[in-house]
């Protein structure tokens, strides 16, 4: 065992020992700070790249900018949906001591405003102390002012602004505008607004089928942040871009006027020019307030709206679909006549018309016409001005329900009239193949009958209504329905829907002789003077009436509950000596066609005789 | 004549007798922080940088006593002021304000105090004279180690308990660099190392949470970016970032936009690293070099036993500050909280390391001072 292993301390020989060891720790010190030199240069030197990006990333933050939604216009120009700015107020936790005194004294400041404190502070708790919360959303210019007055008393609270939709024409537009709201889950993926925290996006109507236009692109911004994610300077800007303007066919004045003559009644309206197919009005009734939704709704206020028998919140002018009863008789006839019915044939009216049927105990069916007592002797123009049911039953009978319905596709029922609204529904055109396919059984000869008179499956819309009319009107002239406005459409005026004008003309005879000769349906409704209107009413059934009942005598339709009593229908076009609209009316529940629908179509025609829209229209520049 | 003035210095030979280049770098190294403080509060003077100036002064002040002091007086009192200390870490205990969890501070007269940071240096002067006064070196009794184990153990007992672990670690190492220094076999190093690694599962089960959660961060600091490894990561991105030759003077963004936590502390050194890149990290290490190199050449012109295992007791106490805090933030040491010495914004720690240099300039004055073999006072 060597001597330095014997003892505790080493003998000390003092200063020889001390300057060695004293040696050693040098070195090591020189050493360990060489490791500092080393660690240093492997940071700053080696891998400087990779943290100046990292650096880069912490001190710069991408934010992104709102961009407007695309205006809408009428067709006089005049804006309907446009921006305003949305005055809110936040608070971020951080930036106050006390967040409770804040709000304390945001309530003194604003004593007009109601604050779910409970909800907000326990929101405020869980979320990160630097992310902003909405404290107020949408308060007024004066709330907004005296708030800014008074900043300093509320420590964390910032006003901001934003932009909210804002609707200019009132309950009359709603259903064909729509409206926007929050986006919903599966809207996430796909609309590029979606990484901003107060996107919205079309709900309903124009808003809906025209979002990806409207909606304009997001701009961005980088700026330079704190570690609290402050913003401390804007280091570059790529601004939104707004979205596209849009003028609509529909003239607001027109509109307000249709509404109002609904008279709160369920039902809707649609004003076609035959000519270029644009829609001028698309009215549904009743409605409800467009601006509802630019806030947070109650739950009370929409069970309300969706509890509601009239059903305000469905654009019933294309979504709601109806047996076309009556108004289907022109086109009816008109595939008799291109079936070799001549129109001076005249058909024998007892008021009914019977079937053989063997499901029944009778071994009869019998079909009645609206008129108990019958018609007498009548030929196609009489059946169309008095509306005879035995006639389309016979002439139905004799062509067959594949021909009625080839005639009805041909001008547009059974399909969709706009190819941009998701709430459109396109009706039913029932054939033998379409009841084969769809339900399953084979076609019956009293179907036949039923869809002769526009009941049994047929369903239309008001819209659908109005385009087939027109097209019909117009000489077969293929009009493209419109309610946008297109500068750059090509007017297309070689598509041409099959039809000889000599058919038309005996139509034609008919629909003026029911509006303007004494007996026609909608005599009552005529408008006197040069500029005459023409038209055919219906009135369809919504429940089958039994035999019992018919023998114990008809009730009337008001003494029905609402929900039984007959729609009532109006089909029309004007002036009669050169045509340019089209119109559609349908009552729900309105008891006839010549007693609700008519007087309504009578007025829209008025209107429209009186008010030239072509000189009314106004294009506008910044669409 | 001589050898009977030497030990009657007048106080202007002593003045004479000052290594102003020590006190140059001092100077230098002070200076580079009230730079660095002046940054951080972006170009606020009146904020960290006056108070960092006056502690300076105070500290100065604090060194020239020191200093001056008859070295005999030092001597004598050695055992005394460590026992004050510890006394002072005892009251703290009781009576100490409590900052996040930890009672660090004492108060008093309107000031605010870390025993500490102090008890590193008077554990050094009671090693020092306790070596100085030991007998018979070759003597084969391992009780001779008992009472410098107790001198090292008892501080640093009460600052783990604080808790102040970093504070701890520098004590303990300060001590046991003195009981190297004082020449204790080499086997009984490695036999305690390797005890203390052994000792380590047990030790772990006292560790706080906190403390626990450090180490982990320390082997994985992406772990949590923005729990525990969020400063060390912080820290590497504004060192890395700052490259060669820094982003510049008060243009580092990291530092600028509160990314880094505890700037004007414990991690001055990186936003110093941020502003003036590599070289000027590594002239700052370098002026630290040079600072501790003096120091130990003029520990070793000391006669005297005593006065030498203090001076070398206190450069490596300076060492270990300088390394572990540097070593910290650049991700090589768990963050521990040490601060960067002359530079950190903080009173306690300019205060006792100016005493500390006090100590070991007064032993350089006092070369050659002879000192007997001292009792207990």
């Amino acid at each position: 065992m060597s001597e330095s292993n014997k003892f505790i301390f080493k003998k000390y020989d003092a200063n020889a020992s001390i300057n060695r060891r004293t040696a050693i720790i040098t070195i090591a010190k020189a050493g360990l700070f060489s490791i500092l030199g080393a660690r240093l240069a492997y940071l700053q030197i080696v891998d400087k790249d990779k943290y100046e990006i990292l650096s880069d990333n912490n001190r710069i933050t991408h934010r992104l900018i709102e961009p407007q939604r695309g205006i809408i216009y009428d067709l006089q120009g005049k804006p309907l949906a446009i921006n305003r700015q949305r005055y809110e107020v936040v608070i971020i936790r951080e930036e106050t001591s006390d967040y409770i005194k804040s709000i304390e004294n945001l309530k003194n400041i604003l004593p007009d405003v109601n604050i779910d404190t409970e909800k907000l502070y326990s929101e405020i708790k869980k979320t990160k102390k630097f992310i902003p919360i909405k404290v107020l959303d949408d308060l007024s210019w004066d709330q907004f002012s005296r708030l800014n007055a008074n900043i300093h008393k509320v420590d964390g609270l910032y006003p901001q602004i934003g932009f909210k939709r804002y609707y200019t024409s009132g309950q009359s537009h709603s259903h064909i505008i729509g409206y926007t709201a929050p986006l919903d889950k599966n809207e996430k993926d796909t609309n590029t607004l979606a990484d901003l925290s107060s996107a919205k996006s079309g709900k309903l109507g124009i808003e809906k089928a025209k979002d990806v236009s409207l909606r304009g692109k997001l701009g961005n911004k980088n700026v330079e942040v704190n570690a609290n994610g402050r913003e401390i300077r804007e280091l570059d800007r790529y601004e939104s871009i707004q979205g596209k303007n849009i003028q609509l066919t529909i003239d607001s004045d027109l509109q307000d006027y249709c509404y109002k003559n609904l008279n709160d009644q369920s039902g809707c309206v649609a004003v076609t020019n035959i000519k270029t197919g644009e829609f001028y009005a698309l009215v549904s009734s009743p409605s409800y307030d467009p601006n509802l939704f630019s806030k947070s709704i109650s739950s009370e206020k929409w069970n309300s709206l969706t509890n509601n028998i009239y059903k305000p919140l469905i654009n019933k002018s294309i979504s709601s679909q109806y047996p076309p009863g009556s108004t289907i008789k022109p086109f009816v006839a008109l595939a008799a006549l291109e079936n070799g019915v001549s129109e001076k044939r005249e058909i024998y009216c007892n008021g009914k018309h019977e079937i053989k049927d063997a499901s029944l105990e009778s071994g009869i069916k019998t079909f009645h016409c609206w008129k108990e007592e019958g018609h007498g002797n009548v030929n196609m123009n009489e059946a169309l001005k008095v509306s005879c049911d035995v006639y389309f039953y016979q002439i139905s009978r004799e062509i067959g329900i594949n021909k009625i319905a080839e005639v009805c596709k041909r001008f547009g029922f059974g399909q969709n009239v706009f190819d941009s609204f998701y709430e459109e529904k396109k009706g039913i055109v029932p054939s033998k193949n379409w009841k084969l396919e769809s339900i399953g059984t084979p076609w019956m000869v009293g179907e036949t009958l039923s869809a002769g008179i526009g009941q049994g499956y047929f369903l239309t819309t008001s819209a659908q209504l109005s385009l087939a009319l027109g097209q019909l009107i117009n000489g077969g002239e293929k009009i493209i329905p419109t309610i946008v406005m297109d500068k750059n459409k090509d007017v297309q005026k070689n598509q041409k829907i099959s039809l000889n004008p000599k058919h038309l003309a005996i139509i034609k005879k008919g629909l003026e002789d029911a509006t303007n000769t004494q007996g026609g349906t909608s005599f009552r409704s005529r408008i006197p003077g040069n500029l005459k209107m023409a038209g055919k009413t219906g009135t369809s059934q919504v429940r089958v009436i039994s035999s019992q009942e018919r023998e114990e005598g008809l009730k009337k339709n008001n003494e029905l509950p609402w929900e039984k009593r007959d729609h009532g229908l109006f089909i029309g076009y004007g002036p009669i000596n050169n045509p340019q609209y089209a119109v559609s009316v349908i009552i729900e529940h309105g008891g006839s066609g010549s007693g609700a629908a008519a007087p309504v179509a009578s007025k829209i025609f008025k209107y429209l005789f009186d008010n030239n829209l072509n000189l009314k229209s106004k294009s506008i520049s910044n669409v | 004549m001589f050898s009977e003035s030497k030990a009657e210095l007048t106080i202007f030979d002593k003045l004479r007798s000052i290594n102003y280049f020590l006190l140059f770098l001092i100077c230098t190294i002070f200076f580079i922080g009230t730079l660095a403080l002046y940054s951080i509060s972006n170009g606020n003077f009146s904020e960290w940088p006056i108070k960092h100036l006056q502690r300076f002064i105070l500290g100065l002040i604090i060194f020239f006593i020191v200093a001056l002091l008859d070295l005999k007086i030092i001597f004598r009192f050695a055992y005394l002021i460590f026992i004050a200390s510890i006394a002072a870490l005892i009251i703290l205990l009781i009576v100490g304000d409590e900052i996040n969890g930890a009672k660090r501070w004492i108060s008093f007269a309107g000031f605010s105090l870390q025993p500490s940071e102090f008890v590193k240096y008077t554990l050094i002067l009671a090693l020092a004279k306790y070596f100085h006064s030991m007998e018979d070196y070759h003597e084969n009794f391992i009780s001779k180690l008992f009472i410098p184990s107790l001198i090292v153990i008892i501080p640093v007992a009460f600052v783990i308990i604080q808790p102040d672990l970093g504070t701890a670690l520098v004590i303990f190492l300060g001590g046991v660099s003195v009981i190297w220094i004082s020449g204790l076999n080499y086997k009984y190093f490695i036999s305690g190392i390797l005890g203390f690694i052994l000792s380590l599962p047990i030790l772990w089960q006292y560790l706080k949470e906190y403390q626990k959660d450090r180490v982990f961060t320390f082997f994985n600091p992406e772990r949590d970016p923005l729990g525990n490894g969020y400063h060390i990561t912080q820290s590497k991105i504004a060192l890395g970032s700052g490259g060669i030759f820094g982003k510049g003077y008060m243009e580092g963004t990291q530092s600028h936009l509160n990314f880094l936590p505890e700037m004007q502390t414990d991690f001055i050194f990186t936003m110093f690293g941020e502003e003036f890149g590599f070289i000027g990290s590594i002239i700052l290490i370098l002026l630290y070099m040079a600072l501790i190199g003096i120091a130990i050449r003029m520990a070793l012109t000391s006669k005297s036993l005593f006065s030498k295992f203090l001076s070398l007791g206190v450069c490596s106490v300076f060492f270990i500050y300088v390394f572990v805090n540097i070593g910290m933030v650049t991700g090589l040491l768990p963050v521990v909280g040490v601060p960067l010495p002359f530079i950190s914004y903080g009173g306690s720690s300019m205060l006792a390391v100016m005493f500390g240099f006090g100590l070991l300039t007064n032993c350089y004055i006092n070369y050659n001072t002879t000192l007997t073999k001292g009792s207990f006072i």
